[in-house]
């Protein structure tokens, strides 16, 4: 038996959204300290990781592990029958074939229930080791996302380096040039406001804008956004969902063609 | 210069008498001179005419050159037999051959007649043509018969009413002026080729005769009943002649229809100018193709010298034409000749990443094929030239040698040793035979050495042979271009054109062509592994010789089994062209042999039209198709088909060129005499004159039927498909005429015929129809009210509504029976077959079970379904079939629904097999560009999925990407949102390799979705819901990708997990998660079985694959996706086994 009852059911409604453009079908795996879900997305360059501790749910109950396969657009339109007040509880028997979401309204006026059909998906779970990163880099989440939605204006390919200067964002096309340098400041009134930039060494990677716009579908879930970077290894791009747990994307970083 | 034409008698065919004063003069090869008149039309090209370039410099006359290798017992073994000595005594015997090919040059007028008794034909001075045919006797010599004294001529019409002074006078005078006006034209042409032999000077114009006992065929009184004859020195003056008489000439000696003679320039409509020389001789002497001919006893001459000799044939026979006796194809000369038939293959070295080009890449081997037309024991002679050392090979001689020019010389060598009749292969006319002669030039270039001899291969002494490209296009075939190639004395008949046109298959590689028709399979070896082998020892040699043997011997067998030779025999001996024209020229030139051969019995002549161009088109409405009433039927429905319709249809109503009346003519005659079409036009009834098209058609429909009753009567079922052959050929043959009058660019266009017929053609059905639905009925006293469900062009499909076979089969009897009483002879409704049930999907889209009689049914027949098509995946071919199987036959509904979800599901888990997802495409034009080559951008707007993944494997690896003209099989893989189809699709091995995943959703969505649903349609309700949608869609497997770079796996990692429930698990707790633990055993014994499985899986497939391709001891190098050694699944077992492995490995730790 699985259930687990979240009283901000607007973070589940968000979550969903933020990785149904990334993949389509995926497992919520469930422990008794934690929900999470892992996936690759089609391509295999960018893969999307979430993890919402028990802690951060009013009541979670889980008696052994199960895996529960969902097909992210049809969960995507139950979830749309929920408001974005309500609570959302999930429950799911041990051997079930189906997952129950109940949405309730705060004034406890209206309880919906819904089942959604579960899938059977036999994949491997992949994740990727936590590593020391060289930079890492702390934006309004807000911010970012204006920066990937106007560079994508002139190209496809982003480099982003960061310096002792800041975070430097760089796209070339056939339009133009374009750039975009974020300064550290740690002065902001607002503490998610603030722009920390912690560096070793310099760093400078490039990625494909389009899997970085799938990841700004997740801004809704919190003010602030995360970017770690080694040479040469995948992007982090966190968003961390407040005291509850995270989602994460990595990406591979583009390799030029013309070096096989 | 003044000459007299004779008045000749009435009769023109009486040669013997031709007159005194024909002469002839200037050079030979006036048909090449870029006449457009001519030229600009590909189907009737006069191509036949002598285009010999000069003649070679008299050193390259080295015939033979003598190898230590090849002894006088190959020579034995691949000669003709020695010429009986009988032959020689052309006095006291006939000569007898079967003639294949017919070519004409320029040459000089024979001395004397060979036939003492008779003077000389034509002209007897300057060039003259000369025709020369090739055949072979009864004992299997070759044999060449030069033809002298047929002379070039045209017609043309005085319009109606004129008169010509017919006197020899007057006609000498018009010869005269036509004379003056020929030179004008022909310029120094003619001038320069002045060779007078015996002091006179030579003539263009040779004679005019006048002519009153002809009229044109068209129209029912036509308008053209007086007619200039004209001989010309050379066929190739005939087009000049036809422009000087169509732009208008005062002519003396004319009177118009008031008695006034005509002293202004008039214009005369050209008849029958467009005929090839060489048909015009078969025409007029009743020659017909391929038929035997006989060179009576003392009227011909016999080239004993090899000094006298032109060509290298055994005999050499002079004759005049007229001597020659043509056999009518009955009886003892029904026979066919024992003609030696060449079947060979080249393979070449090409460099890694290109395909051969003649410039670079050698020759490796040549392998031929030599059999004897009737020879039970099959081929005479097998054998190989290879370059460098070779093993032996069981049954075949191996002839190697240390260089390419050695190997190509002596493979000469065995050509004209082996002297044979017809030139076969697969795809030889337009690869392998270009491809040696570019080579030999090339070489010959780059060495000057000895290969300037190589490509003589003709029969003609010193002659190169000859190609040239042209562009052949066609609604049916698309825009080809093919490499036509003219080796004299020889028909090359290259078997993968044949196939296209004959057959209708999902591949033409000789591969599974050979598995289709011969039950026998080859290896697909891919030309970069060509080269290894070539590079290897004696052995690989070997396995490479091996190969290229059987790539050889296969067209032959081909072409044995189908009969080709047989039915292009009778097909050429029905219509009376050559082979050679059957095999290059489309259908109009065969309807035009038979109209121009039954016109001249009757005393027509066939007008040549001026070449419309875009004004032919002129359209017009085509066939009815009813409305399909869309269902899933499960009690019999009737089809009543019209026989032969169209040609039905002309016989019945006698639509002719010659029966037709204008409304002008048709208002003054009387209406008995005449019908009026559907349409509106006017034919007369037989009884008044019988059509020139119906008796045709009568004929070609009569030898149909004794075709159909061979076939009846065959005792095997191979004589069956032999006599099916012939009786389709005869039936292709009559539809044509209904296409001949209907093409718009053709010789003899006539839009009311071709409209008439198709009106008659809605009229009928719309009256079966009708009749049918109105007699068929509850108020007649039948039980059910009868309906038609569908109708097309000449059949409908009727439901009496009786519930068996049966029950069926008595009404639908009388129904045609009746029908057929309604309308005239011989328009016949036959009922031949009930479909039960049928499923009709659409127009020109059904599934039904046939059946011919009431016991039992005959098979499943499908119209217009996706199971042939190659552009979708063998799983929608296989998901079609067993579905339309399941449906039809079983009549198992819900079977089919299961099994449609069972395919479904297991493609969503990936446990398909992936060579039933590839799709395969060939790199055409435009792909140039896109993979580097050159090219145009323009001819490449669109990007194709296999275009840009050959681009894209040809970065990985150039030696094995496939190149142009080759086939890409790719998958379609899962790749990012809004990601385009071309950048998802990947070669199937690297798929297989790389464990990528495939889009299964694509090929559910984009491959499977429409037809299934045009399928279930009629039978249940939403298909989409109940047969794409469902609880078997909800497993699905995603596997994981091996690491490559720029790919996120570079850096993941396999979280541990349990191997019973999929939950994670830390690293060090083993492999099952507490929960799973008890069950460990059992577990254990579940991960070995699906390694046995497969495991056993991939043995049966070896030893399949060793089967197909009879090798034990070698690896098999086929890498071909339409081959049933199923090269890609062993690929997928060898991963599944590398994967259940892994599986089972893990228990070990």
């Amino acid at each position: 038996m699985f259930e687990a009852r979240l009283t901000q059911g607007k973070v589940f409604k968000q979550l969903i959204e933020a990785l149904k453009d990334l993949v389509q079908e995926a497992n919520i795996d469930c422990t008794d300290d934690e929900m999470s879900i892992q996936a690759m997305d089609n391509s295999h360059v960018a893969l999307v990781a979430v993890c919402l501790r028990s802690g951060g749910f009013d009541h979670f109950r889980c008696d052994r592990p199960i895996s529960l396969g969902f097909n992210a657009t049809n969960m995507g339109k139950i979830l749309k029958c929920a408001g974005n007040d309500d609570i959302i509880t999930l429950k799911a028997e041990d051997e079930g074939d189906s997952l129950a979401l109940v949405f309730e309204s705060p004034s406890q006026d209206r309880i919906a229930d819904f089942e959604l059909k579960l899938m059977d998906i036999d994949s491997e779970q992949l994740g990727i080791p936590d590593t020391e990163y060289k930079c890492t880099i702390q934006m309004p989440s807000g911010e970012f996302q204006r920066i990937i939605r106007d560079m994508q204006v002139l190209g496809d390919t982003l480099a982003i380096s960061c310096t002792k200067e800041g975070v430097k964002f760089h796209v070339e096309g056939d339009l133009g040039v374009g750039n975009v340098l974020i300064r550290q400041n740690n002065t902001a009134e607002k503490e998610e406001d603030r722009v920390l930039i912690e560096m070793e060494e310099p760093v400078e990677l490039t990625f494909a804008l389009r899997y970085l716009n799938f990841f700004t579908k997740a801004t809704s879930l919190g003010p602030t956004v995360i970017l770690s970077m080694s040479p040469d290894v995948p992007v982090v791009v966190e968003y961390p969902i407040g005291e509850t747990g995270h989602i994460k994307y990595y990406l591979a970083p583009k390799i030029d063609e013309d070096e096989d | 210069m003044m000459s007299t034409s004779r008045k000749r008698t009435l009769d023109d065919d009486l040669y013997d008498e031709s007159p005194k004063h024909l002469r002839g003069g200037g050079g030979g090869g006036y048909g090449d001179d870029g006449d457009d008149l001519f030229n600009d039309d590909d189907l009737f090209e006069d191509n036949l005419v002598d285009h010999d370039g000069p003649p070679e410099p008299a050193d390259d006359v080295e015939e033979d050159i003598a190898f230590g290798d090849i002894t006088d017992a190959h020579r034995s073994r691949w000669t003709r037999p020695a010429v009986p000595s009988s032959v020689w005594k052309t006095s006291e015997n006939d000569l007898n051959l079967q003639w294949l090919d017919i070519d004409m040059i320029g040459g000089s007028p024979l001395a004397a007649n060979p036939n003492k008794n008779k003077k000389v034909l034509g002209a007897s001075s300057g060039t003259v043509p000369i025709i020369r045919l090739y055949g072979v006797n009864e004992t299997g010599n070759s044999v060449a018969v030069f033809i002298h004294g047929f002379t070039a001529y045209g017609y043309f019409a005085l319009p109606r009413g004129y008169e010509v002074d017919g006197s020899d006078g007057n006609l000498g005078k018009i010869r005269s002026i036509l004379e003056e006006n020929l030179r004008a034209k022909l310029g120094s042409q003619f001038d320069k080729g002045d060779n007078t032999s015996n002091g006179e000077t030579p003539m263009a114009c040779l004679g005019v005769t006048c002519l009153s006992n002809k009229q044109s065929i068209m129209g029912y009184d036509p308008s053209h009943t007086k007619f200039l004859k004209v001989y010309v020195a050379m066929p190739g003056m005939i087009p000049k002649l036809k422009t000087i008489m169509e732009e208008g000439i005062t002519l003396p000696g004319i009177t118009n229809a008031n008695g006034q003679e005509v002293r202004e320039s008039m214009i005369f409509q050209p008849y029958e100018c467009n005929v090839p020389y060489v048909m015009r001789y078969m025409i007029d002497r009743d020659v017909t193709g391929a038929s035997w001919l006989s060179l009576p006893k003392g009227t011909y001459h016999l080239r004993k010298n090899e000094s006298e000799k032109g060509t290298h044939c055994q005999i050499e026979a002079d004759i005049c034409f007229n001597e020659i006796i043509p056999r009518k194809p009955e009886g003892e000369w029904a026979k066919v000749a024992p003609l030696r038939i060449l079947s060979f293959d080249i393979e070449c070295q090409g460099r890694k990443g290109y395909f051969p080009e003649a410039e670079h890449d050698p020759v490796i081997q040549i392998a031929n094929s030599l059999s004897v037309y009737g020879e039970s024991k099959g081929p005479i002679v097998q054998n190989v030239f290879t370059l460098g050392g070779c093993l032996p090979i069981v049954g075949a001689q191996v002839i190697s040698s240390n260089t390419e020019e050695d190997m190509l010389l002596k493979w000469r060598t065995f050509l004209h040793a082996s002297d044979a009749d017809i030139f076969t292969g697969y795809n030889v006319q337009n690869f392998d035979i270009p491809y040696l002669l570019d080579r030999a030039a090339a070489l010959w270039k780059k060495k000057d050495s000895k290969l300037r001899i190589f490509t003589q291969w003709g029969r003609v002494k010193n002659c190169q042979t000859r190609k040239r490209e042209t562009m052949f296009q066609s609604s049916a075939y698309g825009r080809r271009t093919n490499t036509e190639t003219t080796i004299e004395g020889r028909v090359i008949f290259d078997m993968l054109p044949y196939m296209q046109r004959n057959h209708k298959l999902s591949s033409y590689s000789l591969n599974s062509v050979c598995a289709e028709f011969l039950s026998q399979q080859k290896e697909d070896v891919h030309h970069s592994i060509i080269s290894d082998l070539q590079n290897g020892s004696d052995a690989d040699r070997h396995r490479l010789a091996v190969y290229c043997l059987k790539d050889a011997i296969l067209p032959q067998r081909l072409m044995d089994k189908l009969s080709v030779l047989i039915n292009y025999v009778e097909m050429a001996r029905v219509t009376g062209v050559p082979v050679s024209f059957l095999i290059s020229r489309g259908q109009q030139i065969k309807v035009f042999s038979m109209i121009l051969r039954k016109c001249r019995d009757v005393n027509l002549l066939v007008p040549t039209l001026k070449k419309s161009g875009s004004g032919g088109d002129e359209g017009y409405e085509g066939a009815t198709v009813l409305d399909p009433i869309k269902s899933y039927y499960e009690i019999p429905i009737a089809t009543l088909d019209f026989a032969s319709l169209y040609p039905s249809i002309m016989q019945a109503y006698n639509l002719c060129y010659s029966t037709m009346l204008s409304p002008q003519e048709a208002a003054k005659t009387d209406p008995s005499m005449f019908k009026r079409s559907e349409n509106g036009h006017n034919f007369v009834h037989s009884n008044v004159k019988k059509g020139i098209l119906p008796i045709i058609l009568e004929e070609l429909l009569a030898a149909r039927k004794r075709a159909k009753k061979d076939m009846k009567n065959a005792p095997t079922e191979f004589e069956k498909a032999v006599q099916n052959g012939r009786q389709l050929a005869l039936k292709v043959s009559a539809n044509s005429v209904y296409g001949f009058t209907g093409a718009g660019v053709g010789q003899l266009p006539c839009v009311p015929i071709a409209s008439s017929v198709t009106s008659y053609g809605r009229f009928l059905l719309e009256k079966t129809k009708s009749y049918v639905e109105e007699h068929y009925t509850q108020a007649h006293g039948y039980e059910h009210n009868a309906q038609v469900v569908y109708g097309d062009t000449d059949s409908v499909m009727v439901k009496f509504g009786t519930k068996t076979v049966a029950d069926t089969f008595p009404l639908a009897i009388e129904a045609a029976k009746k029908c057929s009483d309604l309308f005239p002879n011989p328009i016949e409704l036959e009922f031949e077959k009930v479909y039960y049930p049928y499923l009709l999907m659409n127009k020109k889209r059904y599934a039904g079970l046939m059946w011919t009689q009431i016991e039992k049914y005959d098979y499943m027949d499908t119209k217009g379904l996706e199971t042939v098509r190659r552009d979708n995946c063998a799983l929608v071919r296989e998901v079609i079939q067993t579905s339309l199987d399941k449906i039809i036959i079983e009549r198992n509904v819900p079977g089919a629904i299961e099994y449609v979800k069972s395919q479904i599901a297991d493609l969503l888990q990936n446990k398909m097999d992936i060579s039933r997802l590839v799709i395969t495409k060939s790199l055409n034009k435009g792909a140039e560009y896109a993979l580097g080559l050159g090219g145009k951008a323009e001819d490449y707007k669109v990007k194709q999925a296999h275009v840009e993944l050959a681009a894209r494997m040809r970065k990985r690896d150039p030696g094995s990407a496939p190149q142009m003209g080759d086939r890409v099989p790719y998958v379609i893989i899962t790749a990012a949102k809004g990601a385009a189809n071309f950048e998802k699709a990947e070669d199937p091995i690297y798929v297989l390799e790389n464990n990528i995943p495939i889009d299964s959703k694509w090929y559910l969505t984009n491959q499977l979705s429409n037809p299934l649903t045009r399928i279930f349609e009629p039978i249940i309700d939403n298909v989409e819901k109940s047969l794409l949608q469902g609880d078997h869609t909800r497993k699905i497997f995603i596997p994981t990708p091996t690491a490559k770079k720029g790919s996120l796996m570079m850096f993941a990692h396999k979280k541990a997990t349990c191997m019973g429930c999929k939950a994670s698990i830390g690293v060090d707790e083993g492999n099952l998660c507490k929960y799973c633990l008890p069950k460990e055993a059992e577990i254990y014994l579940g991960k070995l079985a699906v390694l046995k499985e497969a495991e056993l899986r991939y043995a049966h497939l070896w030893s399949e694959a060793q089967r197909i391709h009879g090798t034990l001891h070698t690896d098999i190098m086929c890498t071909g996706d339409g081959c049933a050694c199923q090269f890609y699944r062993r690929k997928k077992v060898q991963a599944d086994i590398r994967l259940a492995q892994e599986q089972v490995d893990r228990f070990g730790r």
